[in-house]
């Protein structure tokens, strides 16, 4: 049987993330761990686990591998993490789109007209000839047509293996990240990212989305989602 | 003379102008018996080939003769469950009113070899003509049966439709059967139900008949909506940038790719990374020639969203003047679906009609003389009418203010459809700084074309953008957060609701302007004028009962799997898909009203099993609501 080394070196060279040699022991004593395979399908195995494990349990506190305490500082202009940093996601939210607007979303979905043939128009542009409109917007688009089509950017809280809990700010579109797509609970690969006034700047470059979820605070998350943003408009009024 | 025609119009002024235009103006008129509105007109015609010349007897209905009703045992309030009237037998009966005219036509198909419906060429008209037959044929078994197709009244085409009669569409006039037997069962049903029921709860309601109507609850739904998406909206601040850039003496705004975000502590950082940069990067410099679509070809749907909005008239009342102008010979049949002129139709000639006209006429000679374009192709065609479009023209001093409005958009409307698009070039400038992006848009018309004409439209040149070139470096003069806040939605309108029917599928775009004005005549919606002078618009703001009614329908199939509520579309929208399916055969009229009918029966079931919840809604705002 492989020995828990070596797969912690699989995971290591795969995802580049550093495995805690007492979740990995649990893990190959548990009994749910396949016995008499080889050790590349093992490491699959834990590594599929280690997705929706908490990472303050599965992963290596080293320093080399979590965020420095400074990443939340304000007053930081700008710094320059090192090293693949694993986080998890504890929330995601939509800064592109307002409150209000998401929660009708949420009641549109809750009323059943997300459903093909069930959808129904709510707004309309009078005096709008369709096709033109589609023309123009190619042509001369004015501010209102372009960027926001309700889709983030996403501002994220994010956690490391040592509990450190950042803000992390999607500054250019990233492929899986979306309220629809990202689980909470799943897991971000941090390459050198910046660090601006305390805030995380995810790009492209900068994050390797691992995916996973956490099951039990994904699932309270989606549950108490509408009641937040409802709570937050109320805290809005002054 | 042997053979005699009996022809039969939906309304007297129809009868009037065909039977002037077959006769080149010279008939004889007779009252009718029992009726002060019906004529009959005498006169000779020539129908050319098996017919040949005849004598005519031209005379009208007036709308449909006949009505549907539950026997009598069935008419009393509470003679029987509301229930059971999804199956009480029904009778097809001769309107009291309309007996004489119905008289006229039996008396007159006694002598007649045929009759030709001139019935207007819709779904009613369909109906309203197999009503004529079948008194047509009560009063003489053997009569032929022809129907005339005309889309206007324009003495050419009223004689050609003589010439080449057509028969009958049974399909047609089985789906308007169906949908009349449908709105009979399904609104005494159901009205019966909640009034007696909703009768007892609220003393307001005492002596109220609460009707119901499956195209005027959605219909009312939608302005309910609306009214509560204004009513709960909450204002939230956002945050953005903005560039000033000025050069060549001109000042210019470039506009943030993200447009705003909600979080002011990341716009705040975005900001400074910009300021860290300093310098910007042209990244894209785009000139290119753009174009204003000329609109399409006018269809009923259009003429009362757009003559709502600019004639500052109301849909009823459009459609109303627009009947009137058809009637006239002025204007084709307004009631149409179809956006594409069909290639036989001269429309260079009905330009040139317009010639003697002081405001367009030049307009539409210098179409003529060359600047003609064939118009767009939408995607509709009902296949029964072509695009409302001026037949002839006439002088405004012949017509009163509101014919003027609509004459006027219908014609200035068919010649910017036969014009050009506008044509224009436009500039965009996208420059990076820091990790933003930002943009600014110019434009500049080169050839108005249409717009000169299509007075509705806007479409004006911007401020001249300064040169920039691709790639180039600069310093921006300035870059600011600007804040906002987010505004409620404004409550609905007439144009809009118009709108809103016709993408959701209910009401066929000759009734919808019928059940505004039903919603509003039995006080569910009230109007509200907001703004004043020429900007101001009528809302349709609900009443207390209308948002109650909503609301406890909304109720009764909460949590209640595949049920929808009837304040939502989509019964009324299937019912109405499966009239299309009658009128295209694929279908029978039994068919169709026991399908709808099972659907309304089951919501119907479940409406008197939780009718609390009716009852608990109507408390909520008619008693409690309007106490405090």
């Amino acid at each position: 049987m492989a020995s828990s080394d070596q797969i912690a070196a699989l995971i290591l060279s795969t995802k580049s993330l550093s495995v805690s040699p007492t979740w990995l022991n649990a893990f190959l004593s548990s009994g749910t761990a396949p016995r008499n395979v080889p050790a590349s399908a093992l490491a699959k195995t834990a590594t599929f686990r280690l997705l929706t494990s908490d990472i303050r349990e599965s992963l290596s506190k080293h320093r080399s591998c979590v965020l420095p305490t400074n990443v939340t500082d304000p007053n930081a202009q700008e710094l320059r993490l090192h090293g693949p940093i694993p986080v998890q996601v504890l929330d995601i939210e939509d800064i592109g789109t307002s409150l209000w607007s998401q929660i009708e979303a949420i009641e549109r979905v809750e009323r059943g007209e997300a459903i093909r043939g069930r959808e129904i128009v709510r707004t309309i542009a009078v005096g709008e000839d369709p096709e033109v409109s589609e023309n123009n917007r190619s042509n001369n688009n004015n501010a209102a047509a372009s960027g926001n089509s309700g889709s983030g950017p996403h501002r994220l809280m994010i956690q490391d293996a040592a509990g450190t809990v950042a803000t992390g700010i999607e500054m250019q579109r990233i492929e899986g990240i979306a309220l629809e797509r990202l689980a909470i609970g799943a897991k971000l690969l941090l390459r050198n990212p910046t660090v601006a006034r305390g805030m995380v700047l995810l790009t492209p470059e900068s994050v390797t989305v691992l995916g996973g979820k956490i099951e039990a605070l994904d699932k309270s998350w989606r549950e108490g989602r509408k009641a937040r943003l409802l709570e937050k408009t109320s805290s809005l009024e002054g | 003379m042997a053979r005699k025609i009996l022809c039969v119009a939906e309304k007297p002024a129809i009868a009037r102008a065909v039977a002037t235009h077959l006769s080149g103006g010279s008939f004889q008129t007779h009252a009718i018996r029992g009726n002060q509105y019906v004529k009959n007109y005498e006169f000779d015609f020539n129908f050319g080939g098996a017919w040949g010349n005849c004598s005519v007897t031209m005379t009208s209905v007036l709308g449909h003769l006949t009505g549907l009703d539950f026997d009598r045992q069935y008419k009393g309030w509470l003679s029987c469950p509301p229930g059971s009237l999804f199956e009480a037998p029904v009778q097809e009966a001769v309107d009291k009113d309309k007996l004489p005219i119905a008289e006229n036509i039996r008396n007159q198909a006694r002598y007649s070899k045929a009759l030709f419906i001139w019935t207007d060429c819709d779904r009613e008209g369909e109906h309203i003509g197999s009503e004529v037959r079948n008194q047509a044929k009560a009063g003489n078994a053997r009569i032929e049966i022809k129907r005339a197709k005309f889309s206007n009244t324009e003495s050419a085409h009223v004689r050609r439709a003589a010439l080449q009669p057509v028969d009958l569409d049974e399909y047609q006039a089985n789906a308007v059967a169906a949908r009349i037997e449908l709105d009979l069962r399904i609104g005494a049903a159901f009205t019966r139900l909640q009034t007696l029921q909703l009768q007892t709860v609220v003393a307001a309601l005492k002596e109220k008949v609460i009707s119901y109507g499956s195209c005027q609850f959605p219909t009312l739904g939608f302005v309910v909506d609306r009214y509560l998406r204004v009513q709960n909206f909450k204002p939230e601040t956002f945050w953005g940038i903005k560039v000033i850039i000025s050069r060549e003496g001109k000042k210019v705004n470039f506009l943030w790719k993200r447009v705003h975000l909600f979080d002011r502590a990341v716009v705040t950082m975005m900001l400074e990374r910009c300021l860290v940069a300093k310098q910007a990067k042209v990244t894209k410099v785009n000139q290119k020639p753009t174009s204003k679509w000329r609109p399409l070809p006018l269809t009923t749907v259009d003429l009362q969203m757009m003559g709502s909005r600019f004639l500052r008239l109301d849909s009823q009342t459009i459609m109303k003047v627009a009947e009137a102008l058809y009637t006239k010979g002025y204007i084709s049949y307004p009631r149409t679906e179809t956006d594409q002129f069909d290639k036989a139709i001269d429309l260079k000639k009905l330009v040139e009609k317009q010639y003697p006209d002081s405001s367009w006429g030049q307009y539409a000679k210098d179409l003529v003389d060359g600047k003609f374009r064939t118009p767009r192709w939408g995607r509709h065609n009902d296949k029964a009418h072509p695009p409302i479009h001026p037949v002839s023209w006439v002088s405004p001093n012949q017509l009163n203010a509101n014919e003027k409005k609509v004459y006027e958009f219908v014609v200035r409307r068919f010649l910017a459809c036969c014009s050009d698009d506008a044509k224009g070039q436009s500039t965009e400038i996208e420059i990076q700084y820091g990790e933003e992006m930002f943009h600014a848009n110019g434009l500049m018309v080169l050839e108005r074309n249409y717009l000169d004409v299509y007075v509705y439209d806007k479409w004006e040149s911007s401020q001249q953008l300064p040169n920039f070139e691709r790639g180039e470096l600069f310093e921006p003069t300035e870059a600011n957060i600007f804040e906002g806040k987010t505004t409620a939605p404004n409550y609905l309108t007439e144009p809009e609701l118009i709108g809103l029917m016709d993408a959701n599928g209910i009401g066929t775009d000759a009734t919808m302007a019928e059940h505004i004005a039903k919603i509003k005549e039995r006080e569910y919606v009230a109007t509200n004028q907001r703004g004043s002078g020429r900007s101001s618009v009528q809302e349709l703001i609900p009443t207390r009962l209308g948002i109650a009614l909503v609301e406890g329908y909304d109720n009764v199939v909460t949590g209640l799997p595949n049920s929808v509520s009837l304040s939502k579309p989509f019964l009324r929208k299937e019912m109405e898909l499966r009239m299309l399916e009658i009128c295209s055969g694929t279908k029978t009229r039994q068919e169709v009203v026991q399908q709808s009918l099972d659907m309304y029966r089951e919501v119907f079931i479940h409406t008197q099993r939780r009718i609390n919840m009716l009852k608990t809604a109507c408390r909520k705002y008619l008693v409690e609501e309007a106490a405090s």
